[in-house]
């Protein structure tokens, strides 16, 4: 679903974000990508969206060279991506029917597709209750499903989170969780990015770990820190 | 591929379920950015209101020059020995000169008789024959001809004098183009004032909602599919604004009527716009400001 091929990231102002990463995600997987702050988690999803394009190397997803595509092709991208962030970015102006609208409606789907997709997508983070709610009026948690009801609506094949679960309490952060795990049963592939070390150890999912833009760990059923898994 | 994508222009994917949605699109937009709605549209109806108003002034002040120089004729005094017949024939070849309006003849019996009529006494004071030659009145299209037409007339036979009012004329004309071009220098400085006010209020809106058009492009949005409806709610600015300037003008426009006609200098001083004409004008410049202000404001947020 996702390869990195020699990337590397380098701002303007001579921060190098990512430096030479390969790695390769498979359909259906479930990752982390953990580090500090600043050690590239961001960066690379935001590689993954086309928010930004790598200073060298090349980044496939779902088989596509997406480091290729002109300004004109990346919405069509993110229309199969769910996008999660740690702010929820819901819209403030739309209560919670009308996020979800939003992005159906961008894809050109009819009204009936419309409310099937969405009664769908409330019901599985379970909001179907607060559909006429602005985000402002929601709690943390309840925002956070919202988003990731959003992301659900286009059937996306892979759902990128980037530190879901930064705003939140520890119980909320592990409901969130149970649903990323349970869209990737679903079939999705699922990337978080995250430096939640609680719910990486509970999970024991594949672990990816940068370290200043350097993948310094990549194993399977992994724990947040390295030492934790050797005490056991 | 794995996602389609489409290298036709995007705008042609939107079906009509999608132009309805992006229209309402607009107007919630609108409401739910309520203040900052008010804030657009008074911005733009100020603007025009000024606008509109300096131009009517403009447009009155050189009307008002341009009927005090349509005032001046060119008087053409005949010998006194010269038959009506000879006059006529004068009369008839400057009627054939370019820049000629109308040539009036006045017989020198008739000015006479009015003379007579104006001053009773007068052949009790021995002025028993009649003195006055006569003469022609030659009203021209532009008064910037009239030297060359005087000079032209001079040169005829029979003709005794001609008094063209250059020394007044030369001086009126000089305070009109004074006019002219304080209007236009004034209308070309205020419309970009007003396009610059304008499209910064709308730059204004736009800048409180780039969350939202970040977000929207998170989501796929193209770039049409935001643009139009800000585009759309910048029309219904643009369109409102104006309509309410054109209120504005029309209401100050009819007082300024009203005091006008109590001076009797200024009863010619009218624009000669009619208020549909007005209204007309102003509705397409809002329009046309809110659409260009939306459309180039937009583009700053959508490449960040």
């Amino acid at each position: 679903m996702i390869t990195l091929d020699g990337v590397s990231v380098e701002y303007e102002n001579g921060v190098r974000a990512l430096n030479d990463v390969s790695l390769s995600i498979a359909k259906g997987e479930f990752a982390f990508i953990v580090g500090a702050t600043g050690s590239g988690k961001s960066t690379l999803l935001r590689l993954l969206y086309r928010e930004m394009l790598p200073t060298k190397g090349r980044v496939f997803v779902g088989g596509e060279d997406v480091t290729a595509l002109t300004p004109n092709q990346v919405p069509f991208l993110r229309r199969k991506l769910g996008i999660v962030f740690q702010d929820f970015k819901l819209l403030p102006q739309k209560n919670l029917w009308e996020n979800l609208a939003f992005a159906l409606r961008v894809i050109g789907a009819q009204p009936r597709e419309i409310r099937r997709r969405i009664g769908d997508a409330l019901a599985m983070v379970g909001l179907t209750h607060r559909c006429d709610s602005f985000p402002h009026q929601m709690s943390g948690g309840e925002q956070q499903r919202a988003a990731i009801a959003r992301a659900l609506v286009n059937q996306p094949t892979l759902l990128l989170a980037d530190e879901p679960t930064g705003n939140l309490d520890p119980d909320t952060s592990w409901e969130i969780i149970q649903l990323l795990d349970e869209i990737n049963v679903r079939g999705a592939t699922v990337v978080v990015a995250t430096h939640d070390s609680h719910i990486v150890d509970r999970m024991k999912k594949r672990v990816i770990q940068l370290d200043a833009g350097f993948v310094v760990r990549d194993e399977q059923k992994g724990a947040y820190q390295q030492s934790e898994l050797e005490q056991h | 591929m794995w996602f389609e994508t489409s290298r036709k222009a995007p705008i042609s994917k939107v079906n009509l379920s999608s132009i309805e949605f992006l229209i309402q699109e607009a107007f919630t937009g609108i409401r739910r950015n309520g203040l900052m709605a008010y804030a657009s549209i008074s911005t733009i109806a100020l603007s025009l209101g000024v606008l509109g108003g300096f131009v009517l002034v403009a447009l009155g002040a050189n009307n008002f020059a341009a009927s005090q120089i349509s005032k001046f004729e060119i008087a053409v005094y005949m010998d006194v020995r010269a038959t009506k017949a000879q006059t006529e024939a004068v009369a008839e070849t400057i009627r054939k000169m370019p820049y000629v309006a109308g040539v009036e003849l006045r017989s020198r019996e008739q000015e006479w008789a009015r003379f007579k009529k104006e001053n009773p006494n007068i052949e009790a004071a021995g002025l028993q024959s009649n003195p006055i030659p006569h003469s022609l009145d030659v009203k021209v299209t532009d008064a910037a001809k009239t030297t060359y037409i005087a000079n032209k007339v001079r040169a005829m036979e029979g003709v005794h004098k001609v008094s063209d009012g250059r020394e007044v004329l030369s001086r009126v004309m000089a305070v009109a183009r004074v006019v002219r071009g304080i209007s236009v220098a004034g209308v070309v400085v205020l419309l970009i004032t007003a396009v610059f006010i304008i499209s910064n209020a709308i730059k204004l809106t736009l800048y409180a909602r780039r969350r939202e058009i970040r977000i929207m492009k998170l989501v796929g949005a193209t770039n049409w599919f935001i643009r139009v409806p800000l585009i759309i709610e910048g029309v219904v600015f643009g369109a409102t604004g104006a309509f309410a300037a054109w209120v504005l003008l029309r209401l100050g426009g009819s007082y300024v009527a009203h005091t006008a006609q109590r001076l009797p200098m200024m009863a010619r001083f009218s624009s000669d716009v009619t208020p549909g004409a007005l209204a007309l004008w102003l509705m397409l410049l809002g329009i046309a400001i809110g659409a260009a202000g939306s459309f180039v404001s937009i583009r700053r947020f959508l490449h960040d």
